[in-house]
């Protein structure tokens, strides 16, 4: 018996020191790292130790990581553009240089939503994460996010480059959406943003094919389709494939509240509407090459399918790989609607309330990341458009864009004038921002990075579900997924049924003999 | 008295082991599968899985595919086995290996090629998802055949055999009568090896081919719905159904000496 109680209680001390140890090691180290590395440390900084720790979680490969080729350096009218260090680690640098304080940002990743959420009703904390849209009202409506401070909003503010840098088009949609009466705006800053539709082989599906969401039950791209293997933006192919006629009847596109029409139109989830998105996704189903969770941009690639729903910044992705090898893709925006979602920052109650300075460098890491510099680095590293457009005064979000996409006229065979004005000024016809590019270019990169103005007036986001939504939504994803006993031949089941008994005989025969 | 008090301090690590990772969250598993997400006990995630034609389907269709795997995992594994087994060949340790060998590729690359190779085949995989499934699993899931099969037949006693062909029997009867019921414990691990997995390993088909769920894909879905209850009930579920399959195979060394004993 003394023993066990010996054995327990080391148990529980080797569980105490997992717990403790490890964490008071690194923090331990880090700080004399960083102190080595900046080298500007104080005496007395140095002793007290004070330091702020950020805990941040984003996307996997969601920001620019440094360690840029030298043939990678982007040059711009307003000067060179490079990542050389982690912009995480340039951030520590420059808060430091800026308030004179050490931060040291935890960074880590997640792989879906579904995951964050895990992680966080788990337990875990984090200050500052990076969900997508529904995540982001899901987590407003249960409460778990703390507002942005009233500095933060502050135009006159130097530092405050995300409120002086966002783009128009962004800003309104995070004021008019509200969320238990609450504006979007006031707990979430944009990250990335994009609308969804189909990447295509322009070999063998024509654009107007592609510029349906009836493209999934096309027989011109027989199990030669993919799309995704989540229920939101399969049911949301679906949904506007089940509505296309309505959509598109000139009643409902002429009518003056079309944008909240179309927003009611696609957050529909009745009964009735479901069990239409069901039969749609279930007819789909026999003319699907599969479901995808993230094949379908190399299964595009190695030409084994020619059609994939696809978010913006994943498509300019594999255009860009197909490129590269030598063959063309392009991307369409169905005309019935399209997808409007974005990823942004909110700051975690249980992280940053009642810590003022670890709220303020959460909120100035988001100001980091909306200075255009960053947003350049971000975007040339990544692939996704920004929501920053760098506001009035800097142009330097404008001219990458026109250092990536601008063409000459006289070099070109056919070179087009591209209105940005929607989106770098909040007027579509902004004589600033027209950027002369090639055709080809309105039907793939530079068409998916920022679609013209008529794609975005026929964009809808897609709120989040509540429980019991969410219950219903799953069952109907369920029954489109799973094999139904009830469409199992007879025979098959008393086959597989007498099969496994004989099995099971065989093997207990075995054993009585064997006692015996 | 000191060195059996410093023994029983060597089983400590794989103690926290066990209780950390195998019997905590066992419990965890066990407490969602029978709550609601109020917290209250209930049983209608046990009715649930029971009453849905999905949640069967799904099961049924796992089987099936769990069941056509390991049929054709036999059938390649038990003449390879044998051969190798039986042959006088001096280097058989590196033809072994050589069968484990794509075990210490990475899966993931292994997957995408075969994904590739299969394209080159048929041309496009959506006309045979069953087929398909079976070749990626058989793929997977050989070698765990392989070996156990090898160590049985390996450890057979030849002088059975040659007792058995004096005495007349010929040479299939030998195998039927002798070879066969001696490996049959190789037999039945290298089942438990291939057939469970298969029923729940839907990363496979989610890298090669994704159409029809299985009770994996199954679970995951109720938990990216937020749903832990319904997904914990059929984890828990399949997990008897392994447990009651182990039962009734398990306790194959003592067949072993039995079967000694007697002969």
């Amino acid at each position: 018996m003394r023993k066990f109680i010996a054995s327990v209680l080391l148990i529980t001390t080797v569980i105490a020191t997992l717990n403790y140890g490890p964490s008071m090691y690194s923090e331990a180290a880090s700080i004399s790292e960083v102190a080595e590395k900046s080298g500007v440390l104080t005496e007395e900084s140095k002793k007290s130790g004070e330091e702020i720790v950020l805990k941040v979680c984003n996307w996997e490969e969601y920001i620019d990581e440094g360690g840029w080729d030298d043939d990678e350096t982007i040059d711009l009218e307003s000067g060179d553009i490079r990542g050389d260090n982690s912009l995480v680690e340039d951030f520590e640098e420059w808060y430091f240089e800026n308030y004179g304080k050490k931060v040291r940002v935890e960074y880590s990743c997640f792989g879906t939503n579904e995951e964050l959420y895990s992680m966080l009703t788990i337990g875990d904390e984090y200050d500052l994460v990076c969900p997508s849209d529904y995540m982001i009202m899901k987590l407003m409506s249960e409460g778990m996010l703390e507002p942005f401070d009233n500095s933060f909003f502050d135009e006159s503010l130097e530092n405050n480059y995300y409120v002086k840098g966002v783009s128009p088009f962004i800003r309104d949609v995070f004021e008019e959406n509200e969320i238990g009466g609450e504006k979007w705006s006031k707990y979430a800053a944009g990250y990335m943003w994009g609308v969804t539709g189909i990447i295509y082989n322009p070999e063998y599906v024509d654009r107007e094919a592609a510029s349906t969401w009836k493209i999934y039950t096309d027989e011109d791209v027989y199990r030669r389709i993919t799309i995704k293997d989540n229920v939101r933006d399969a049911m949301f192919a679906a949904m506007g494939a089940v509505k296309s006629d309505y959509l598109l009847s000139d009643e409902f596109i002429q009518s003056p509240d079309y944008s909240e029409r179309l927003m009611e139109q696609m957050n529909d989830v009745s009964d009735e509407t479901l069990k239409k998105v069901q039969d749609y996704l279930q007819n789909a189903k026999n003319n699907l090459y599969s479901f995808e969770t993230d094949s379908g941009k190399s299964d595009m690639i190695t030409g084994k399918v020619i059609a994939n729903y696809q978010w913006s910044g994943d498509a300019v992705y594999a255009m860009d790989q197909a490129e590269e090898d030598d063959f063309i893709l392009e991307f369409a925006v169905p005309e019935e609607v399209t997808n409007l979602w974005f990823d942004g920052w909110v700051m975690l109650k249980n992280g940053v309330e009642d810590n003022p300075g670890k709220k303020h460098a959460a909120q100035e890491f988001v100001n980091f990341l909306s200075k255009p510099e960053n947003v350049v680095r971000n975007m040339y590293y990544i692939g996704y458009s920004s929501v920053i457009s760098g506001g009035e005064d800097d142009n330097t979000v404008y001219d990458y864009i026109k250092w990536t996409y601008e063409a000459d006229p006289e070099e070109e065979e056919e070179t087009v004038e591209y209105p940005l004005g929607f989106y770098f000024s909040g007027d579509v016809g902004d004589e600033d921002y027209i950027i002369t590019t090639s055709l080809d270019q309105t039907k793939r990169q530079l068409y998916a990075q920022y679609p013209p103005s008529d794609v975005l007036k026929r964009s809808a986001v897609m709120l989040y579900f509540d429980s019991g939504t969410n219950a219903k939504v799953n069952r109907m994803w369920i029954n489109v997924r799973c094999f139904n006993a009830k469409n199992i031949p007879v025979p098959v089941v008393i086959i597989l049924l007498a099969l496994l008994g004989c099995g099971i005989f065989i093997i207990i025969r075995s054993r009585i003999k064997n006692k015996m | 008295m000191k060195k059996a008090f410093a023994r029983k301090y060597l089983g400590i690590p794989y103690a926290i082991f066990l209780i950390l990772f195998v019997i905590a969250p066992l419990l965890v598993l066990i407490y969602y599968a029978f709550t609601n997400s109020t917290g209250q006990f209930t049983v209608k995630n046990l009715v649930g899985f029971f009453t849905d034609p999905n949640t069967i389907g799904t099961l049924l269709y796992s089987l099936g595919l769990a069941l056509a795997v390991t049929i054709v995992c036999l059938i390649i594994a038990y003449p390879i086995a044998y051969s190798l087994a039986m042959s006088n060949f001096n280097s058989k340790a590196i033809i072994v290996m050589l069968f484990v060998m794509p075990m210490w590729i990475n899966f993931t690359l292994r997957l995408t090629a075969l994904k590739e190779i299969l394209t080159a085949i048929e041309g496009n995989l959506a006309f045979h998802p069953f087929i398909n499934s079976v070749i990626g699993m058989t793929y997977d899931f050989l070698p765990f055949m392989i070996l156990p099969l090898y160590n049985t037949i390996s450890k057979l006693d030849l002088s059975l055999m040659e007792a058995a062909s004096d005495l007349g029997a010929d040479s299939k009867q030998v195998f039927l009568k002798i070879t066969l019921p001696l490996s049959m414990p190789g037999i039945v691990s290298g089942i438990a090896m291939v057939f469970l997995p298969a029923m729940t390993n839907y990363v496979v088909l989610d890298m090669l081919y994704n159409s029809t769920y299985i009770m994996g894909s199954l679970i995951g879905s109720y938990f990216s719905a937020y749903d832990w209850h319904s997904g914990s009930m059929i984890a828990l579920v399949l997990l008897l159904i392994i447990v009651a399959f182990t039962l009734l195979t398990g306790g194959t060394e003592e067949e072993d000496k039995n079967r000694g004993a007697l002969l």
